[in-house]
């Protein structure tokens, strides 16, 4: 595993042609990363430095032609398109005046660059200083920020002694399997379920000027999301750079919320285990454990019958070896919804005395 | 993903028991306790945490407690967890020496409102009136360098690199990753909350913290900076394209007329609120937060500061907010400090008000200026709508 995940996610990002903009200090290699991450792969890369261009650069340079006025692209732009495929690497994006971020969003997003179109197999790759670090630097504009998936760049202290030691490593791009793009209605249904339940989050542009230059969620970010949750599994990335993806693409806040939402949704749904106890199987983790104990036993709680009742006892009963402490902590609820018509205690609450008895529960 | 079975109770003896204590006796941190591995470590002499909820005990000690005092440490360790106290650790630059400083101020932190809990610990655990501060403060303020109070350190004191941020301790796997450890904190949070409605027997610290977590607090100097940023590069158009000069390129470009770059630099003007109500920390502290962030803006002209109360004094020139002399006292019209802002020549195009907010204002800003209100203080009432309003508040961070 890569000690900084936003090596990793780079790469995933970039093989999912997600445009992708690296925040970092000045000095700490991105823009050496990002050049050796597109010699490995045989890319040619075009390095355009925002902050010296102007906006005819991006959005085409005005020529006279006849009656009317054609947008002819900059040398670099034809260059990418000629070669089919590529980088485009934007540099110091952040300390571009906010009529050069206006001519970019088109470049960006649609890679359009005046009256040219560049390939599909284009990736698009920023780097930015934060405006507190660069030299007269600028917040970056909210709807160029919602085009890309910010990546925090730190340098790691083991790498960069390794680099100077014996040249810096590139990136890893993962290659993606064909057809890939098939995982991307899963991760979109999973999306579209999270909305479902925060709908406030499906647009929530943010209020103040520092966190607009950043991610913030949108339906495009939301969709970028999606095709980034794809590429990520089908490339087998690491859940630190997953999180990192999900985060930079639709800011901390909401991305934080959708991270913690998929992790409850890997957890046993409590009405199917009561339905069939013999098919519970116990998290791993104790966190994980603990929920899903507690909300088989919450769930009876809720609507206590004979048969549910007994199931809880079951699922808790078949936990107890593995995790006494967890399933005694649900033990204690389930023990105190007992449904009216039962009159004996269960077999199963025998196995949870000895540990409730050394914990100075019992007998109080 | 890797996990290790979570230490359910073989090899440190009472583990199962203490951790049902613990998550019996504080239902809201049951999910940080259970997801805490244990790890048996003999011969450490100590019970210690890392940063990615493993707990290393060595058996021998552990054994010598009962079940609520070793439930009372994992909980006490989770705590440092939650708090983030190795970031904070490394944030506050604690080096190697003052370790035990900081651990001290971090316990404290946890200490003063779980010990009244039920906290059980073993030996005498450090409380803010051991540091001689009153309770509720947090690890940062608590901190004294080089210190050397009376307060006996216990012997399971030495707590780990959770809880210093020092490097080092054993590099076994199966630790929890960042991103990870942030949901489990989050998870907590959101148990805390919904325990304090549901049974509202939270203690005030740990409410306090939740809230914190789940909707952290706007820094104000970063805003302030924003602020001021998109204020002077909006008015001076900075660096921004246009058409008013023809480019240099025009040479070369035919019959197209494209636009050249211009910067105008604009002047800022700084009015204070120096009525009665004001605190002069407080001021002193924003106003050279507006000093250094204007300096850093590379506008080399000296700021200017207008004191105002009900009537203005003379606008000062000060090159440092060291020099400026709050003379006002009673009633207090911010109206009148931003009139003579925009009277002043050259006329600045920014104007930051720094204020408690209890004050009549206009009814817009005079033409061509860019008002950012910094509001001191908690309960400041809120500026008008034609401003960009800042909250600066008493306490740093709030955790």
């Amino acid at each position: 595993m890569d000690a900084n995940p936003a090596v990793e996610a780079l790469g995933v990002a970039v093989a999912a042609r997600v445009p992708v903009l690296l925040w970092g200090a000045p000095g700490t290699g991105k823009t050496s990363a990002i050049r050796a991450m597109a010699e490995a792969m045989g890319l040619p890369c075009e390095t355009v430095i925002a902050s010296i261009r102007e906006p005819s650069d991006f959005a085409g340079l005005p020529i006279v032609v006849g009656d009317g006025v054609r947008f002819a692209p900059p040398a670099w732009a034809r260059r990418l398109a000629d070669a089919g495929h590529g980088l485009l690497f934007l540099d110091e994006l952040s300390t571009a005046p906010p009529a050069v971020q206006a001519a970019l969003l088109r470049v960006v997003l649609e890679r359009a660059v005046g009256d040219l179109m560049l390939p599909d197999q284009v990736a698009v790759v920023a780097a930015a200083n934060p405006p507190e670090q660069a030299a007269d630097g600028w917040d970056l504009s909210a709807p160029l920020a919602n085009r890309m998936c910010h990546l925090n760049w730190q340098a790691d202290p083991r790498a960069v002694a390794d680099g100077l030691a014996g040249g810096w490593a590139a990136p890893e791009i993962p290659l993606l399997p064909d057809g890939w793009q098939a995982e991307e209605i899963l991760s979109r249904g999973l999306v579209a379920a999270f909305l479902h339940v925060r709908p406030a989050l499906a647009v929530a542009p943010p209020s103040d000027a520092a966190a607009a230059g950043r991610g913030w969620p949108s339906p495009r970010t939301w969709e970028m999301t999606a095709r980034l949750m794809a590429a990520a599994s089908a490339a087998g990335t690491s859940g630190e750079a997953r999180s990192a993806l999900v985060r930079g693409a639709v800011g901390d806040g909401a991305g934080v919320e959708f991270l913690a939402w998929l992790v409850e949704m890997d957890l046993p749904d409590p009405e199917a285990v009561l339905a069939d106890p013999a098919s519970f199987q116990l998290p791993e983790r104790g966190d994980r454990a603990y929920a899903a104990l507690a909300a088989v036993a919450s769930a009876v709680a809720a609507n206590s019958t004979q048969e549910r009742w007994a199931a809880g006892w079951q699922i808790l009963g078949a936990a107890a070896d593995a995790a006494p402490d967890v399933a005694a902590v649900a033990a204690r609820v389930l023990a105190r919804c007992r449904p009216p018509e039962v009159t004996a205690m269960p077999e199963e609450i025998k196995r949870f005395a000895p540990v409730l008895r050394d914990a100075g529960l019992l007998g109080s | 993903m890797t996990s290790r079975p979570h230490g359910r109770g073989d090899a440190v003896p009472g583990l199962a028991a203490s951790r049902l204590w613990a998550a019996t006796r504080f239902p809201y941190l049951a999910t940080g306790v259970f997801g805490a591995t244990v790890i048996a470590e003999p011969d450490s002499g100590t019970v210690s945490v890392d940063e990615s909820w493993r707990m290393h005990a060595d058996p021998e000690l552990v054994a010598e407690w009962t079940p609520a005092q070793l439930g009372s440490v994992l909980v006490h360790h989770v705590c440092h967890l939650l708090r983030t106290h190795g970031e904070r650790a490394r944030a506050a630059s604690v080096g190697p020496d003052d370790t035990s400083a900081w651990l001290r101020a971090a316990d404290a932190e946890i200490n003063d409102d779980l010990v009244p809990a039920g906290l059980d610990l073993p030996g005498q655990p450090i409380l803010p009136r051991h540091l001689g501060f009153g309770d509720g403060l947090l690890a940062e303020q608590y901190y004294a360098p080089g210190a050397r109070t009376g307060a006996r350190m216990a012997r399971w004191l030495n707590c780990g690199g959770g809880a210093d941020g020092q490097p080092g301790g054993c590099e076994c796997p199966g630790g929890l990753p960042d991103w990870q450890s942030e949901l489990l904190r989050r998870q907590v949070a959101h148990d805390v909350i919904a325990h304090a409605k549901q049974a509202g027997n939270v203690p005030a610290g740990m409410l306090r913290w939740a809230e914190q977590t789940l909707s952290p607090r706007v820094d104000w100097r970063r805003q302030l900076a924003t602020e001021l940023r998109r204020a002077v590069s909006e008015v001076s158009g900075a660096v921004d394209y246009s058409y008013r000069r023809p480019s240099r390129r025009s040479s070369v470009s035919g019959d197209v007329i494209l636009p050249a770059l211009r910067r105008p630099v604009p002047e800022i003007a700084v009015v204070c609120d120096t009525s009665g109500s004001m605190s002069d920390d407080l001021l002193a502290m924003a106003l050279a937060e507006v000093e250094g962030l204007v300096r850093a803006l590379g506008r080399a002209r000296q700021l200017r500061v207008l004191a105002c109360d009900t009537a203005v004094a003379a606008a000062q020139r000060v090159s440092s907010a060291r020099q400026v002399s709050l003379t006002g006292g009673g009633g207090t019209d911010m109206g009148a400090g931003i009139r003579a802002a925009g009277e002043l020549r050259p006329r600045p195009a920014v104007c930051v008000v720094l204020t408690d907010g209890h004050t009549p204002w206009p009814a817009g800003p005079p033409k061509g200026m860019r008002i950012v209100v910094g509001l001191l203080g908690e309960k400041a009432p809120e500026a008008p709508s034609w401003t960009r309003e800042i909250r600066v508040p008493y306490a740093e961070r709030n955790v």
